[in-house]
């Protein structure tokens, strides 16, 4: 496996003239929308922050589907629909990226069920081969282990990699007054051979919008 | 239930959602989701499983009181 891996991240920084951008997002609408929701469901439907970050983040794909597709020889194809590859790191070592299908058009309950599976197969050892290969946009989601922003490797042939940072309570300056407010910082990894810098901004301001107003997610 | 059964619980529900963890060198003040390297996804199923042991509802406002197995269990047992 770490061969594996080893192959495709040296080709995906051989090939792709990766660009980076970051973007810190108040992530105070979308927490108190899921604590009000895991409030009245049972502990089996609760929603964690990952899941309503992977929707956004499907959803902003969506809006800007420059982003969602491969790279084929030397022009962007697009995808028809947003398959979201979610890096799972192993017990023990090692990382499998399965995708989860049409993520943009799934209820945010219905794709953190889809999460759930995915991982408990990925250490399982029991995903489908088609399921590794058919992700047109990774978003990875590294703030479980502490770290504020990840700037990710694209996975090639697809030209974008959307990185996930920790929760954290922040001062935020908000109408001229600072107050404490959870946020967390999204980041864009992209291919500068099939976007620019103002696509992918406009992506990270999507996601953060969308998060702004989480009950249409 | 005592802090005996409250132990027991957490230990189950832990060693069927990380298998792997060693319980034995965890310390009771140690942070459970840092030292057995429980994702957010790791940890909702652990509260799914000690909500089952437990017979009553663990809520997310709750979570702080189950960062280690000692605050864990005094959680468990006092009610």
């Amino acid at each position: 496996m770490r061969q594996a891996i080893a192959q495709l991240m040296a080709r995906s920084k051989r090939e792709i003239p990766h660009y980076y951008l970051s973007n810190t997002v108040d992530m105070t609408a979308a927490m108190s929308w899921l604590h009000q929701r895991n409030r009245e469901l049972a502990v089996s439907e609760r929603l964690v922050p990952a899941a309503l970050l992977l929707k956004a983040a499907a959803v902003a794909a969506r809006q800007v589907p420059d982003l969602n597709g491969y790279w084929e020889g030397d022009h962007f194809v697009p995808a028809a629909a947003v398959h979201l590859g979610v890096p799972i790191s192993l017990r023990g070592g090692g990382l499998l990226t399965p995708a989860i299908h049409d993520a943009s058009d799934l209820p945010p309950g219905e794709l953190m069920a889809r999460l759930r599976d995915l991982v408990t197969r990925a250490r399982a050892g029991r995903l489908r081969r088609a399921e590794l290969t058919e992700a047109t946009i990774t978003v990875t989601n590294l703030g479980d282990q502490g770290v504020e922003a990840v700037f990710g490797v694209i996975y090639p042939p697809q030209v974008a990699l959307v990185g996930i940072g920790k929760l954290t309570e922040k001062p935020v300056a908000s109408h001229g007054l600072i107050g404490a407010r959870p946020v967390v910082v999204t980041t864009l990894s992209a291919d500068h051979r099939s976007s620019d810098g103002y696509t992918g901004a406009r992506y990270l301001a999507a996601l953060s919008d969308l998060l702004q107003r989480p009950e249409e997610l | 239930m005592t802090p005996e059964q409250a132990r027991h619980a957490i230990e189950e529900s832990l060693v069927q959602v990380a298998p792997d963890a060693d319980l034995g060198s965890l310390g009771p003040d140690a942070d459970l989701r840092d030292s057995l390297e429980l994702d957010s996804l790791d940890f909702l199923n652990f509260i799914e499983a000690l909500s089952e042991r437990a017979g009553r509802r663990i809520e997310e406002d709750d979570y702080p009181h189950l960062a280690t197995m000692a605050s864990a269990i005094k959680f468990l047992a006092d009610r």
